[in-house]
């Protein structure tokens, strides 16, 4: 039998800056002046959300957090801060940081140190999750955005060697990172370290999540993707011999919002993707001309039409279609995870974008509570999915 | 190690070796023909632009400037001429502090490579950061005087139906390489400068007089840094006068030849 997890994911949007300014700029990430971000609304939204975690921790919804830079689309830019204060604020539920760009950070070491003391202020109920990132970030964050997926790996196997590591110092010589003094304190309160978790649909970075077991999670990927990526990740460990894996290890982001009726969900989901319609403009520079944003032999189909794996229809109707958003009454939004669960060939952590775009504070308690309390109940215990087909498709 | 270079040539005689910018020399670029009655053009691609492959161990400058000190030792002739346009121009005065033997005369034509300004000013436009028409309008005195087939910065506000594939696979290459190369310090070496005296052959440092990716000031300030160094503008050119205004581009660069041979 498997229990499905239920995890808030809020980026904490800024969506106050005025349409014609918007419409006006190049980008909305990156280059927009923060004169349009007023401390103070800021100040209210933070917390607003401090409230929507302390409800989280009391229903037992698990907690995500994550990082983006410059632009009106997050909040969470100093993520490792943020993370710390729902640690200390929180007392039971899971914290993920989803993540901390190590693409853009100089000292995986010094992201290691951040990662450790926030497990131990948490008592252990942290885990890592890792994405590669690219486009603004590399410009908010200044960092070359070639060679960002080796660089990611590498920044991975020394944060994971920093907290697993205690008997050092131990010196580091990579190609990216060196550091001859690696002695992180406190060492992680778990052993021998946080899960970790990375974000991608990247089939041959599937594999490889699959062959060192991190969770492998997918945003928005839509039934078809997120099945592919899926079983490229079980099928390199059956290729690598090694065991077969819970559904606990396989995690997908949507849209969501649970109301009281499917009309109100609805109704109120459709200022969910505001995420795709405003909050992700940016500039030629920083998108499909950025080098290493594509593949050279891709560049072709990506400069002329554009090669966007964005949903083209964002009606609620067509994002639930697609697998991209669950949303309705708490039934409803039930029914549409465990038919995505089948779909895709199990997955057990459901990560919910809720409070995004103009969603209210008091919306997004709502659809938490009917969450936890109507949805989660009925995502528990629920019978093994078969995908003996993996292995014979490995072979 | 071999390290293969797609290498253009044109003309005969001594050689005048050519580091590209942005983008490899085209064959079109219509500066090829005229200075070549003067020499033999020699204009290999950069690994990682045109048709060179990127050996999997290049990562930063210092790679090509050690690479292109190991193209002039080959040379067959012991006076070359080496000329270096915009990021290639960069190269050529890493490679001459490096008083190859061979090296006579040095010509760089609009730069990048130093830091002249405070901490506050931008002295060199981003490359990758700005917007495309903003590159264009810097980059060029007119840019629909572009030849047909050469690329320039702005390369992206060119981009059209009838472009191929290949060009286009071709562009985001060498976008990717230059990328990896200058992103951080954008553009420069902050160590270049002060070794710039280093440089011990006859130099004449040629701008742009519209160019709006490394003013003409950038160009004066970096010229009194060599010794002896000549500096001229070229009226109704942008960052790429040897695309903009090639018969005064080669014109000039000529007149240096013809002088000044190393003794």
């Amino acid at each position: 039998m498997v229990s499905m997890e239920l995890w808030n994911h809020c980026e904490n949007p800024y969506p106050f800056v005025p349409a014609e300014v918007l419409d006006a700029a190049d980008s909305v990430r990156a280059s927009l002046p923060n004169k349009y971000c007023d401390p103070q609304t800021a100040a209210r939204l933070y917390d607003e959300i401090w409230e929507e975690y302390r409800l989280c921790d009391d229903i037992g919804l698990n907690i995500v957090t994550n990082e983006h830079h410059s632009g009106i689309n997050n909040l969470w830019a100093a993520s490792p801060v943020i993370t710390g204060i729902v640690a200390s604020m929180t007392s039971k539920v899971r914290i993920l940081t989803l993540g901390t760009l190590v693409t853009v950070r100089p000292d995986p070491v010094r992201v290691a140190t951040e990662f450790a003391t926030i497990d131990v202020i948490s008592k252990g109920r942290l885990d890592i999750g890792f994405v590669k990132s690219g486009a603004t970030e590399m410009v908010s964050g200044n960092a070359n955005p070639m060679h960002i997926r080796e660089r990611e790996w590498e920044a991975i196997d020394l944060i994971e060697k920093s907290l697993t590591t205690h008997d050092g110092p131990f010196s580091w010589e990579g190609k990216f990172f060196t550091h001859p003094h690696v002695n992180v304190w406190p060492r992680p309160y778990q052993s021998p370290r946080p899960d970790f978790w990375a974000a991608t649909s990247d089939l041959p970075t599937c594999a490889e999540l699959g062959r060192r077991g991190f969770v492998n999670t997918l945003l928005f990927g839509g039934y078809e993707r997120t099945r592919k990526a899926y079983d490229a990740y079980k099928q390199a460990r059956v290729v690598a011999g090694l065991p077969k894996v819970g559904e606990d290890r396989f995690s997908y982001m949507a849209f969501c919002y649970v109301g009281d009726t499917d009309e109100e969900a609805m109704r109120i989901g459709q200022k969910i993707p505001w995420f795709l319609t405003v909050s992700i403009k940016s500039s030629p520079q920083f998108s499909k001309f950025q080098p290493g944003a594509v593949a050279p032999e891709m560049a072709p189909a990506a400069w002329r039409g554009g090669a966007s794996k964005r949903p083209t229809d964002l009606s609620v109707a067509s994002l639930i279609a697609q697998g991209q958003m669950f949303c309705g009454n708490p039934d409803t939004v039930a029914k549409q995870i465990k038919e995505f669960r089948e779909r895709v060939g199990g997955v057990g952590r459901i990560i919910m974008m809720t409070r995004q775009g103009l969603v209210t504070h008091a919306q997004a308690m709502n659809s938490f509570n009917l969450a936890a309390k109507e949805v989660l109940p009925q995502l528990q215990d629920l019978p093994a999915i078969d995908d003996s087909s993996i292995a014979v498709a490995a072979e | 190690m071999r390290i293969e270079l797609e290498t253009l040539r044109r003309g005969s005689g001594r050689p005048i070796l050519v580091l590209h910018g942005v983008n490899p020399v085209s064959p079109s670029a219509p500066f090829l023909d005229p200075l070549s009655k003067h020499g033999e053009v020699i204009a290999p691609s950069h690994p990682g632009f045109g048709a060179s492959p990127m050996p999997a161990d290049f990562e930063t400058i210092y790679d090509l400037v050690n690479l292109y000190q190991d193209v002039i030792d080959d040379l067959p002739d012991n006076d070359v001429t080496l000329i270096g346009l915009g990021f290639g121009g960069w190269l050529a005065a890493e490679v001459a502090i490096t008083r190859p033997a061979k090296l006579s005369r040095l010509v760089l034509a609009d730069p990048v490579g130093i830091k002249i300004g405070g901490r506050e000013d931008r002295d060199i436009a981003h490359f990758f950061n700005s917007h495309p028409a903003e590159l264009t309008k810097r980059a060029w005195h007119d840019p629909s005087k572009r030849p047909p087939g050469c690329y320039g910065l702005g390369w992206q506000a060119g981009i059209d139906d009838t472009m191929t594939d290949a060009e286009m696979v071709s562009l985001a290459r060498n976008w990717d390489s230059l990328c990896l190369y200058s992103w951080t310090p954008h553009m420069y070496n902050p160590r270049l400068k002060p070794w710039l005296r280093r440089i011990a052959v006859p130099t004449l440092v040629l701008w742009g007089e519209s160019d709006g990716i490394v003013t003409p000031d950038y160009g004066r300030a970096y010229a009194g840094l060599i010794p002896g160094a000549q500096f001229e503008t070229i009226p109704a050119a942008g960052h790429h006068p040897e695309l903009e205004q090639p018969a005064a581009f080669v014109d000039r660069v000529v007149r240096f030849i013809g002088t000044g041979a190393k003794s």
